[in-house]
């Protein structure tokens, strides 16, 4: 129901800089997750749309209206908390018309309503209840019914799932993509659960240190990760540090060179990469594939590692194979991985797509190996 | 001395083991009769009075001075209701935005301010006293207005009210007064719907403890009433030094007792003791 | 309550000053009753008795206004020396009083006692008041009263206990009994039990396990409870006129009563309030030093 613009949002407190020249732009009704660690200034940003901190500069538009400075009352937004903040002393009913009633609805309009939202999270005459009498997965249901209730043209969620357990996250995440899609608002998610902000989004931030890595789908990200810290937090990577050495071909066949670990590999080219630079090889554990014999030239980069640990996980098998003095990660699924559990001695990795990132200047540093997981 | 005898791990075979338990529990046993022994002590007094007002003359059992109580002494006893009615609402007046301001806004010297505030706690009853009588009479003039003794109760009490209502807000979770406001609530609106139900306990402890401050005060009182107000407390201490000691007076100190430790009572059975954490009382 | 903030920016002000700046002001405003409350019935009323306790006698209530003089302090540290001995006396002895008592009370409420909520019940009736607990035990104490037999059958005579110094000093133990064990209570209950059963295990008697364990990790409550037991009774007033001598009523709460409101001598009681609340504001200070941790951040 509204566009959000987000300009140079910079938010410090004191000394230390929460976010950094923040810029984003939301479309009406699309569903934006903010990704990140801990203290990466994803919740710092959501709370300052909120207009629960003030900005140190910088500006927020919904729409057309500059809310930078507005209190959080006068901006007709949703905010979904960590935990569901259910008024304890208010009935399930009492707390989805609060939003109603202190703009003074008269009760005509308030109790149709309330019935509406009820049903519309999936809790039809709840209304009596108290907040204590309810499961987590349903208070939290009912806080976004009380969101709900007023219409709100943004809303705006801050880990709601993080409290509750496993399974009903799962089914909960897709009860809120299913409500947003229903009313149409635009919603603005924190989470540092990538499974979460994958299933839900529709563009994903990926922020670290105050600042926005990358936005894009998930796709976007997961393939085209643009930094290292991107290509390292989303999904397993493998990386290697290395200089580029040369550029061949044109076109589509155009390849840039590099020299890492003491391999020579082929990688797609990024124009702006020049003989002599400094760059971050990665590898995605599916795309290296256990070659069998005669198989060599099925990828245009083959290397030869010894395998140091298999570990079976069920639907895949993680192999660490050690490549040139650095340990690599290459998981295999189907057949394949059963006959490997037993895994010793050499083996022979194919890849193609190779993910090319410079390196910040004047440090070759070594990536952080591959998490174990 | 702390009467724990080392704990008997394995019991030796035979007289020994007996022994030792019984000297165990011989220490128990002295334990729990030397706290019963000092609350004997502590209602002691009480009890005496009690037992006295009960006396007529010629060492018969009297009901009759109670209605002393009821009839000479009820103006006293109106007053002190009275008294305690003004300081407890002007307490609550004060104390709740002072409360609030505390806990929720920052500025500096905060804690400073507090202490400041809280002050008159650790003030002796006689130089308030002092203080007041001669600030009323060459100052402020307000030596024959009931306010004058109001406001030097408030000034006494008001820590006792403040404690409990900064504990109770420290314990409310910041998310729900920002999920009211997100909701769209006033500042007001979300004190007055979400906040004051919320610590109503902490309330009702200050409310409760200022009662019994303020109800069972004399000494101030002594020195700041007008002529014409008499609180009960105050006719207790005029009587003693006057009359003598008297059954009659006896049942207007029990009386007095009694509706304090009824108020107490009422208090903890609703609400228990959580919420006098800091305030002394517990 | 907090106006809404301006869209536009005002010129000067950094826009996150503003909020805080407004938050700051409202804040301050919320207090502004108490603030007031304090100043206009506390202090400005304890400044003006040290104004007063300057000026001679009711010279404040001659046409030609109050006379300046020092004399007021100088009879206090010369003929009324003995007051503020016999304050300091009984208040002292009070405390010690209820260290001795109230430790082991602390000790076992804590440690033992299930039925908690049984005793603080009893242990309100001190607060209502030392004016019932000293009116209580004068009842008591009278010759020809409850207390007599048993006086009698400890050969004890009845007016030396009556009007003297252990009554006046066992009514204010009683009164204050409370707060020792509040605060010793407290500062018990951070105490793990295990420790006093590792020392047992290790040999140690129960006295040396009290002084050398208990004490050293308790020693915050039992100051601060200390002290504000003896703050407490410096300001004792009930309790000497009702059940003490001549001499323990030489208290300088209920001798300042005497000189300020009966005798108007303004001066000189005013000069005695300074010095009660000098002591008190001594001993309150080191007792807020220890005590169990400020409420505010």
């Amino acid at each position: 129901m509204s566009t959000v613009r987000l300009a140079a949002l910079t938010k410090h407190f004191g000394p230390t800089v929460a976010v950094q020249e923040f810029d984003l732009d939301v479309a009406d009704g699309e569903f934006v997750t903010l990704l990140g660690p801990s203290g990466c200034g994803k919740t710092t940003t959501l709370r300052m749309l909120a207009g629960l901190i003030e900005p140190t500069s910088g500006r927020i538009w919904f729409d057309a209206e500059d809310v930078t400075y507005l209190p959080p009352r006068a901006r007709n937004i949703g905010f979904v908390f960590q935990t569901p903040a259910l008024f304890p002393h208010l009935s399930v009913a009492d707390n989805i018309a609060f939003g109603l009633s202190v703009k003074g609805k008269k009760k005509d309009v308030v109790g149709p309503r309330v019935e509406e939202m009820l049903a519309l999270v999936g809790l039809p005459g709840y209304g009596a209840r108290l907040p204590a009498q309810m499961s987590g997965g349903q208070q939290q249901r009912v806080a976004l019914a009380r969101v709900l209730a007023t219409d709100p043209r943004v809303l705006l969620f801050d880990e709601p799932l993080s409290a509750l357990d496993r399974n009903l996250r799962d089914t909960l995440k897709y009860s809120i993509l299913d409500l947003q899609r229903r009313t149409g608002k635009t919603a603005i998610y924190v989470t540092h659960d990538q499974s979460e902000a994958f299933a839900i989004s529709d563009r994903i931030v990926v922020m670290n240190g105050g600042k926005a890595e990358q936005i894009g789908t998930q796709t976007d990200i997961y393939l085209q990760p643009r930094t290292q810290f991107v290509a390292e937090f989303i999904g397993a990577n493998n990386g290697l540090p290395g200089t580029v050495t040369g550029r061949e071909g044109s076109g589509d066949d155009a390849r840039t060179i590099v020299a890492a670990a003491g391999l020579t590999l082929r990688c797609r080219s990024r124009a702006e990469l020049a003989v002599g630079d400094d760059v971050v090889v990665y590898l995605r554990p599916e795309n290296l594939v256990v070659l069998n014999d005669g198989e060599d030239g099925r990828f245009e980069n083959v290397v030869e590692g010894k395998i140091e640990r298999v570990i079976f996980e069920g639907p895949t098998a993680q192999l660490r194979v050690d490549v040139g003095g650095r340990e690599l990660r290459a998981d295999v699924s189907g057949g394949r991985r059963l006959t490997l559990i037993e895994g010793r001695g050499k083996v022979r990795l194919g890849f193609d797509d190779v993910t090319l990132i410079r390196a910040p200047r004047g440090a070759a540093q070594a990536p952080a190996p591959a998490p174990l997981s | 001395m702390p009467p724990s005898a080392p704990a008997a791990a394995v019991p030796a075979p035979g007289g020994a083991a007996s022994r030792r338990l019984s000297s165990r529990r011989i220490a128990d046993l002295v334990s729990h009769a030397y706290i019963w022994l000092c609350l004997l002590v502590f209602v002691m007094p009480f009890s005496a009075l009690l037992v006295y007002s009960f006396t007529g003359p010629g060492g018969t059992y009297a009901i009759e001075n109670f209605q002393y109580v009821l009839g000479s002494f009820g103006e006293n006893l109106w007053w002190s209701f009275r008294i305690a009615g003004l300081t407890l609402f002007l307490d609550l007046v004060i104390a709740l935005p002072a409360a609030y301001a505390i806990v929720r806004y920052p500025f500096p010297g905060k804690r400073l301010l507090f202490s400041a505030i809280t002050l008159p706690l650790y003030v002796p009853g006689a130089v308030i006293g002092i203080s007041l009588v001669l600030t009323y009479n060459f100052t402020y003039h307000l030596t024959t207005s009931i306010w004058g003794l109001v406001l030097a109760m408030t000034v006494g009490s008001f820590p006792l009210m403040l404690t409990p209502i900064v504990v109770a807000l420290k314990d409310l979770p910041l998310v729900f007064e920002e999920a009211a406001e997100c909701l769209g609530a006033t500042r007001w609106q979300t004190f007055r719907r979400i906040v004051f139900p919320l610590i109503g306990p902490g309330v009702s402890a200050g409310l409760m403890l200022s009662f019994i401050i303020v109800f069972n005060e004399y000494l101030v009182t002594l020195f700041v009433h007008p002529t014409g107000i008499t609180t009960a407390p105050l006719r207790v201490f005029n009587l003693i030094r006057t009359a003598g000691l008297a059954p009659t007076t006896a049942a207007l100190a029990v009386t007095m007792q009694l509706i304090s430790f009824a108020a107490v009572l009422l208090f903890f059975k609703i609400f228990g003791t959580r919420y006098l954490r800091g305030t002394y009382l517990i | 309550m907090a106006g809404e903030p301006l869209s536009v920016p005002i010129p000067g002000f950094a826009p996150e000053l503003r909020r805080e700046r407004q938050s700051k002001l409202t804040g301050l405003a919320l207090l502004t009753p108490a603030i007031l409350l304090a100043v206009l019935f506390l202090y400005y009323p304890l400044a003006f008795i040290v104004q007063m306790s300057f000026s001679l006698a009711n010279s404040y209530l001659s046409p030609a206004g109050p006379t300046f003089t020092v004399a007021n302090y100088q009879a206090m540290v010369s003929r009324y020396l003995p007051n503020v001995l016999v304050t300091l006396q009984l208040a002292g002895l009070a405390t010690v009083v209820n260290l001795i008592f109230g430790f082991p009370f602390a000790y076992i409420l804590v440690r033992k006692v299930r039925y908690r909520d049984i005793v603080r019940a009893f242990m309100v009736f001190p607060m209502f008041g030392a004016l019932y607990i000293a009116f209580g035990m004068r009842f008591l104490l009278l010759p020809g009263g409850p207390a007599t037999p048993l006086l009698e059958f400890l050969g004890i005579q009845n007016t030396s206990v009556l009007y003297s110094l252990p009554s006046v000093v066992f009514a204010m133990s009683i009164f204050t009994f409370p707060f020792m064990v509040m605060n010793v209570g407290a500062a018990l209950s951070n105490v793990d039990p295990m420790l006093e059963e590792a020392a047992a295990c290790l040999g140690a008697r129960p006295w040396q396990t009290f002084r050398r364990i208990l004490v050293p990790l308790t020693r915050t409550g039992i100051v601060a409870g200390a002290l504000m037991v003896f703050g407490w009774n410096l300001g004792t007033f009930a309790e000497p006129l009702l059940l003490g001598s001549i001499n323990e009523q030489k208290s300088l709460a209920w001798t300042l009563y005497q000189r300020g409101v009966v005798q108007t001598d303004y001066g000189l009681s005013t000069a005695m309030g300074v010095v009660l609340l000098i002591l008190a504001f001594i001993v309150t200070y080191f007792s807020l030093r220890y005590s169990r941790g400020a409420l505010v951040d």
